[in-house]
């Protein structure tokens, strides 16, 4: 090929480029949400002499411009494929594939954080708990167990003697050895329900409750495809998991109490797998307090569940040995307002549940 | 608005290149004056006025100093020129600087003003500066259209991020310049080359950056990566800014000036200073270091003159004591390599003379890395491990090996090598005609990978805005 020619296919690549493209993003219609991001998507900007003059309006419009461009998928997937394969980035944004799983960078450890999560712990003791039996559980993210491939991870060891050292009401439950990396889903950072049995009957047993989630008859069933929260994140071309479910009459009879909505709910929420975040199928989702009864029950028993969105997927097995569970979301309800919603008196155990990311993060606990 | 943006490669420059192909060669000046007021109201609305009117002044200066040339008080028009140039600069840039100093010296409380710096008031003050000192001198024409003149001073290929685009240099393009495939092409190739440089390399090493400011570790390797990858960054980031520029300039007809010729293979500060940022070294060299004397006024004003020009070069980059004290660095070894340094340094091998410069070059990053004196000080002695801190930590290796290739072919590409390459297989036919296909390819590739890259991306400003 001569220079000349050169030149014209050059210019003429480059002019359907960046023709091409400005003209498909009119042509398409706006998108309001990312399924693969989990969030909403930016609008187009409304016009205004002062937003014009202030630069609020070129800012929103670049956002715009960014979240509604053809093709965004295609092109993360694009940026993520140079980063791993071609740069050989051990992680993009922070997310990292090993061995089929993605997972996401979390270092380094916060002991402030921490040490605020075991005060936030003792402080709800002395103010509800001291006549409960309580005991506390960390839930190891999917790190602990990938980390050894070479990624910075938290100081588990020293997180789970912080907690240990700061909480001497609340009997601890050890669940790092029980759990292994299969445990969790592959897409996603939250634990698998079908893996979880061993582990109920582990925790129940501690709180020193006779019932066993394994004696339960379990129906397991299957919602596919599941692409976890890390996938969109992710942005790669990967098998999705499959999401499970274990039920029986007693959970497809039970209801759960939204006690913000006031309105009740079942346990599995199936209509909302095809939502923006599938593992919402758990009584639906972030919720402040949801109380779930269990019809079957034959004692009288009540747990008062702490938790982050990995209680939602256990709570129902743990159901087995409870006449109730309410489950509290201190990410969305103040610690100061339980006793507004809650009559602790009629709860014998309680049990603070949180994964290690939201210990490394506890501010948000209020 | 910056180059490397969704907005500006797809909505403004296709505008802009189809407006400015259509009209008649008369008001190609305008679109383009009108095109560059936008691009720059996009990025500072409140500040667009200054611009205006630091344009206006030059303008006008350059009228009456074309008028008054030849009289007795023609000197007068040059002064005020410089002063209503340099006010603006002076104002924005330093008034806050001299209040802290005064503030610190005299033990009083004046507060500051906290100013905004307006964007790219460093490059085009100096632009219009150098049009009304080459107006006097009778280096250049004055220029009788405030159109054509406002056209140059606010041409957004160079606006906000240089390089410093001397008049003379376009002079006779802004009324008479041609438009060929040739150059298009060209443009378009040292505008993706100069897109990929900034938003492929220069904005992943610059999230490194972060990464290791926001780090808990502390170790020597730490403090080298620091640097390292910050000097990295800033060159392909810079020199990225001003491939577009140059290549954006290409497209409307401009022959631009270089303003980097890989400036790490230097093998002395001297020679470094020739490869960096060429437009500000030349300016200063023709505007202050020259008509200061030079060195043909004897040893001890030549060293004057160098150390002036480089508290200024170093004041210049920044309102801080580190960026003076950068200069001055700069004004020790290039006043001891004139001296006696160079004629030592000729007797080493090659590869001992760039050892040197590019330790030497790398130690002015920390200086110039916009931490204060006492972070300066601080990561030397981390760097030389005089902190007490482990030689290396999980996390800096991490990200050691996990920026390599990136660093790799960064290292790579600040290097004469690929093109070298390029331009000794274009020698044979079969292989010319192979990159000729390859070319076009290439191009769109990066093209595209840019465009994932920003998609995927935040907001990425261009470093020297600061300036």
């Amino acid at each position: 090929m001569g220079n000349n020619i050169k030149n014209a296919v050059s210019t003429i690549l480059y002019v359907v480029i960046i023709f091409g493209f400005p003209i498909g993003n009119m042509i398409m219609p706006d998108n309001e949400i990312s399924c693969s991001e989990r969030r909403t998507l930016a609008q187009a900007p409304e016009f205004s002499i002062e937003s014009l003059i202030n630069g609020d309006f070129f800012g929103k419009f670049e956002e715009y411009a960014l979240d509604q461009f053809v093709f965004r998928d295609k092109f993360r997937s694009l940026k993520a494929f140079v980063n791993y394969s071609i740069l050989k980035k051990k992680d993009n944004n922070r997310i990292y594939i090993v061995n089929g799983h993605i997972s996401k960078l979390e270092y380094p450890l916060n002991e402030k954080s921490v040490r605020n999560a075991s005060d936030k712990i003792n402080g709800i003791y002395d103010k509800y708990l001291e006549n409960i039996n309580t005991g506390y559980a960390i839930i190891p993210d999917k790190n602990f167990y990938l980390a050894d491939n070479g990624y910075p991870a938290i100081d588990y060891g020293k997180m789970t003697l912080i907690m240990n050292e700061n909480i001497d009401k609340a009997k601890y439950i050890d669940l790092f050895k029980s759990l292994t990396i299969d445990d969790y889903y592959r897409t996603d950072i939250h634990w698998s329900q079908d893996r979880l049995v061993g582990l109920a009957d582990m925790i129940l047993a501690v709180m020193g409750n006779s019932k066993k989630a394994s004696d339960m008859n379990y129906v397991q069933k299957e919602l596919y495809p599941f692409y976890g929260a890390y996938y969109g994140q992710a942005a790669v071309n990967m098998e999705p998991d499959t999401l499970v479910y274990l039920t029986n009459n007693t959970l497809e009879n039970a209801r759960a109490y939204d006690h913000y909505y006031k309105e009740y709910g079942n346990i599995y929420e199936t209509e909302l797998f095809n939502g923006t975040d599938p593992y919402d199928v758990f009584l639906a989702g972030q919720k402040p307090l949801v109380t779930v009864e269990n019809p079957d029950s034959d004692t009288s028993r009540g747990l008062l569940l702490f938790k982050d969105s990995f209680g939602n997927s256990i709570a129902p097995l743990l159901l087995a040995g409870y006449s109730k569970i309410t489950l509290i979301d201190l990410r969305l309800v103040s610690s100061d307002a339980l006793d507004k919603f809650i009559d602790f008196s009629e709860y014998q155990d309680a049990l603070f549940l949180y994964c290690t990311q939201t210990l490394n993060n506890s501010f948000m606990l209020k | 608005m910056v180059f490397s943006s969704i907005n500006f490669l797809f909505y403004f420059l296709p505008v802009v290149l189809l407006l400015y192909f259509t009209v008649p060669f008369k008001v190609k000046n305008l679109v383009l004056l009108i095109s560059s007021l936008f691009f720059y109201f996009y990025g500072e609305p409140v500040y667009l006025v200054l611009m205006i009117a630091v344009s206006l002044s030059g303008y006008l200066h350059g009228l009456w100093i074309n008028k008054a040339k030849n009289g007795r008080y023609a000197i007068f028009s040059l002064i005020s020129s410089l002063f209503f140039g340099l006010a603006p600069l002076l104002y924005f840039k330093y008034t806050d600087f001299i209040i802290r100093n005064i503030n610190f010296a005299f033990g009083l409380k004046i507060p500051a003003l906290n100013l905004a710096l307006p964007i790219g008031i460093s490059f085009y003050s100096f632009q219009v500066l150098s049009y009304t000192i080459d107006v006097y001198r009778g280096d250049a024409k004055v220029q009788k259209s405030f159109i054509n003149f406002a056209t140059y001073v606010s041409l957004f290929p160079q606006l906000i991020a240089g390089p410093i685009v001397r008049y003379t240099t376009v002079e006779s393009e802004l009324s008479d310049r041609t438009h060929s495939l040739k150059d298009v092409a060209y443009g378009i190739n040292r505008f993706i080359i100069g897109m990929s440089k900034k938003v492929l390399i220069a904005n992943s090493l610059g999230e490194l950056g972060d990464i290791i400011a926001g780090s808990d570790e502390n170790t020597v390797l730490l403090y080298w990566l620091k640097v390292i990858s910050f000097m990295i960054q800033i060159y392909y980031d810079f020199s990225g800014y001003s491939d577009m520029a140059v290549g954006l300039g290409r497209i409307f007809g401009f022959h631009f000036l270089e303003n980097f010729d890989y400036p790490f293979i230097s093998k002395s500060i001297t020679e470094f200073w020739r490869r960096w940022h060429i437009s500000l070294g030349t300016w200063f060299k023709d505007y202050v270091y020259i008509p200061l004397g030079g060195n043909r006024k004897g040893k001890a004003k030549w060293l004057r003159n160098i150390f002036l020009v480089w508290l200024l070069t170093g004041f210049w980059h920044g309102a801080e004591w580190n960026f003076i004290l950068w200069g001055l660095y700069f004004a020790v070894f290039l006043c001891a390599e004139k001296l006696f340094l160079l004629k030592l340094l000729d007797k080493a091998p090659v590869f001992i003379r760039r050892i040197y410069a590019m330790f030497f070059i790398l130690m002015s990053f920390v200086l110039f890395n916009r931490d204060g004196l006492n972070e300066c000080l601080y990561n030397f002695r981390g760097m030389f491990g005089l902190l007490n801190v482990p030689f290396a930590g999980a996390e800096i290796l991490y990200y050691l090996k996990s920026y390599s290739v990136t660093i790799l072919v960064a290292v790579i590409g600040s290097t004469p090598l690929p093109k070298t390459l390029v331009s000794r297989l274009r020698n044979y036919k079969p292989a010319c005609s192979l990159i000729n296909i390859l070319e076009p390819a290439v191009q769109v590739s990066l093209l595209l990978l840019v465009t994932a890259y920003l998609i995927d991306g935040s907001f990425n400003p261009f470093l020297y805005f600061r300036f």
